[in-house]
């Protein structure tokens, strides 16, 4: 039986629906349940967290969680919908310690929030970065240039007369 | 006696950082109590570029990732789309692949191992590892024209056929690589100063390493014999012969023997595909999607169509790239662009080991374990 | 022969194959006039003091490692043995830009990291040139359209040479060089800034 319609037994409250992605069992689930259904996981032997990847469709962001299990040689997808207006999600850093820097990424280039995450920075790019970028309404137009501060730290800003030459 | 707690800062610009990599030490004298590390300096935006290039033509992108190891960051991709689309390939052009990706990874652990023993110190091992690479990157441009930066493998096979002259060359280089790797054993692995700088040196138990997200040859140093050529086989590998190579001591003296066992059983496996190469197409020929752009020759073409439109729908696609699991997740939405492409990099998921690896460490110490690990800055930033 | 009564239209002047180190010395052009003093043992060199300068900085060029990305991997395959940069006088690259008069930028200059090239740049001590290796620091190469590169590091600081490529070749890296050296050889150090040297 496929992890998939395992986790929809158990909770069947939670699942919103299964199916298959491109031979991979997958599982969309409500957000308000991701902690309990990720201890149970994790207890199913799902030790490998390979990626956490964020997407911003127009209307809604999707956060996709893909798993593997070392002993039983086992895939699974999980899929969460978040509202566009305000994404936010618990965080899993607790269980894997890689989500420690994958959410800090998603956090940093499509902007989704990680609830009870210890230290939710920004990690690709510079503290005062304007902007999501992966975001479909990022203004590409706009150019923003990193000076060096007092204390060693980057300051951002649009304008960049005191760095180029010309 | 009061003592104070320092906060250095290995810069961006270091010799030994392997690219542009910051590490921010709290020290209590010489020991490292915490350290903090700062990347970004090389991000470059890839992701996003991938949303505004077709399928093909993102795939130059992927070779400036990992830029040691070309090949298989442009099949892990390819890979990707082939399974989004459904793609064909002949059999030749999987074995011309399966060449290209083992001799791909000699060449990377010779750059590894040569940059390794230079932060260490020893200045002979990168002369002989990078002239090694030379004769193996003129096979590299017989092939496909360039040293580095291959744009080789793509959606429905490979660019070109092997050409005249390519597989003596490269028996000779299998026959010549054999004896070399006995002599950097016999240079390195025996030698007192070496073994005293890296044995119990960046330890972590088997648990906590799959916990921090490692993959490769990395964890297979701390005893977890997980290969995806083996456990979920791709390409023509269930066909081929090797055995996944697998040390017990969690330390760095490990996971360097690994990397030593492990370019032995690529000869092996080069011997068995130049062995039984088979005959027959580099690409397949299939009539895909919609037609090429107007204005394309009437004769058949000989290349798979280069505009084409997968149906829609989502793939997570990994290999066992030289540095650990390189995966790529690509989302197409019917158009000639994907959607959205994010890259799994082996690289930034290994280096999240490295600040619980070094508490406890001196400077010197925290250069040894970092560079077994691997990393290359194109990959941790993309 | 009387100074006074040569036929200067019947003197032929052939050109001889250099035998002689001296000889050699003297096709270079570098030294303008070469006088042996054959009382005396040794030899007496005449020239200008900007000409000797001027050979004396093209031969030891010490290089400052800051490379950055892919094109990096092409320096050091070019500073190794089969193409051996040190025969043109690049023995060591320093790791320190205190010590060094020439800074490869090898690979994408990103928003974040162009203010620390900056400061490598005014680290280094007079004199000091600027090679400029790859696409992507020519111009931003093939992540022009990226919201997070730096289009060209000569927006930056003072270029001398551009060597094109993606990685260049170490022969293209080897003729990029070369030509460093004829400019120096040829304008000195005072052309950056309009004096005739």
């Amino acid at each position: 039986m496929n992890p998939a319609e395992e986790i929809k037994q158990l909770f069947p409250g939670s699942v919103v629906s299964t199916g298959i992605q491109t031979n991979k069992p997958l599982a969309i689930i409500k957000k308000e349940d991701l902690l309990i259904i990720a201890e149970k996981v994790k207890e199913m032997g799902f030790d490998n967290l390979s990626l956490i990847t964020g997407i911003d469709y127009r209307d809604r962001f999707e956060i996709i969680y893909n798993f593997f299990s070392y002993a039983k040689k086992q895939n699974l997808v999980l899929k969460v919908i978040l509202d566009h207006n305000n994404p936010e999600i618990d965080s899993l850093e607790s269980h894997w310690k890689v989500a420690d820097w994958l959410e800090r990424e998603t956090y940093d280039l499509v902007g989704i929030k990680f609830r009870g995450h210890p230290n939710l920075k920004r990690i690709l790019l510079p503290d005062g970065w304007i902007g999501h970028p992966l975001r479909k309404d990022y203004d590409m137009t706009v150019d923003q240039f990193v000076t060096i501060g007092e204390d060693g730290e980057d300051i951002v800003s649009t304008d960049g007369s005191n760095l180029l030459r010309r | 006696m009061k003592t104070e707690e320092l906060l250095i800062n290995m810069g961006p610009v270091h010799p030994s950082t392997h690219g542009v990599l910051r590490f921010k030490l709290i020290m209590d004298g010489e020991i490292i109590k915490k350290c903090d590390i700062v990347m970004g300096y090389l991000h470059r935006g890839t992701e996003k570029l991938g949303e505004m290039k077709t399928y093909l033509q993102f795939v130059p992108y992927t070779d400036r990732l990992d830029y040691i190891s070309a090949f298989p960051n442009n099949y892990a991709y390819v890979k990707a789309v082939e399974e989004l689309a459904g793609i064909e390939v002949p059999l030749r052009a999987e074995y011309i692949r399966v060449l290209t990706l083992e001799l791909n990874r000699v060449v990377n652990h010779l750059v590894m191992l040569g940059s390794l023993l230079l932060d260490l110190g020893a200045s002979t091992m990168i002369m002989y590892g990078f002239r090694e690479r030379e004769n193996a990157l003129q096979l590299f441009e017989m092939l496909c024209g360039a040293r580095m930066t291959f744009n080789y493998i793509r959606p429905g096979g490979v660019r070109e056929d092997l050409p005249e002259g390519f597989m003596p060359k490269l028996n000779e280089f299998i026959k010549d690589m054999e004896y070399r790797i006995d002599d950097y054993e016999q240079l390195i692995s025996g030698n007192e100063i070496f073994m005293m700088r890296m044995k119990n040196i960046g330890v972590l138990s088997a648990k906590e390493a799959i916990s921090y997200g490692m993959t490769g040859p990395s964890l297979r140093g701390h005893g977890v014999n997980y290969d995806i050529r083996k456990v979920e086989p791709y390409s023509v590998y269930p066909d081929l012969d090797f055995r996944a190579c697998v040390r017990n001591e969690c330390d760095s003296f490990a996971r360097y023997m690994v990397r030593i066992d492990e370019m032995r059983e690529s000869l092996h496996i080069l011997r068995q595909v130049v062995d039984s190469m088979p005959e027959g197409k580099p690409t397949s020929q299939a009539k895909y999607g919609i037609a090429p752009m107007t204005g394309a020759p009437t004769a058949v073409s000989t290349y798979f169509p280069r505009i084409f439109t997968p149906p829609p729908g989502e793939v997570y696609s990994r290999i066992e790239a030289p540095k650990g699991e390189l995966g790529f997740y690509v989302v197409s939405d019917g158009t000639i662009k994907p959607y959205r492409i994010k890259i799994r990099s082996p690289s930034f998921c290994n280096l999240t080991a490295i600040p619980k690896m070094v508490e406890g460490l001196m400077i010197p110490d925290l250069i040894a374990a970092f560079g077994t690990i691997d990393v290359v800055l194109g990959d941790v930033d993309r | 022969m009387d100074p006074l009564t040569i036929d200067t239209t019947k003197i032929k002047i052939t050109k001889k194959k250099p035998v002689t180190a001296l000889d050699k010395l003297n096709d270079t052009g570098l030294i303008s006039t070469v006088l042996a003093a054959r009382e005396r043992e040794g030899l007496i060199l005449f020239s200008t003091i900007d000409q000797v300068f001027n050979w004396a900085r093209l031969s030891s060029l010490w290089p400052v490692t800051s490379g950055l990305a892919c094109c990096a991997i092409e320096m050091m395959a070019t500073a190794m043995a089969h193409h051996d940069v040190a025969r043109f006088g690049m023995e060591i690259f320093r790791a320190s830009p205190r010590q060094a008069d020439l800074m490869f930028v090898a690979g994408t200059v990103t928003k974040r990291m162009a203010p620390r090239v900056k400061q490598l740049y005014e680290m280094m001590a007079e004199p000091k040139w600027v090679i400029s290796v790859g696409s992507c620091a020519n111009t931003g190469g093939p992540y022009h359209d990226s919201y997070s590169v730096l289009k060209g590091v000569d927006l930056i600081i003072p270029v001398d040479v551009y060597i094109p490529g993606c990685p260049p070749r170490p022969e293209a890296w080897i003729y990029g060089i070369i030509q460093l050296r004829e400019k120096i050889k040829n304008k000195g150090y005072g052309a950056k800034w309009g004096l005739n040297k």
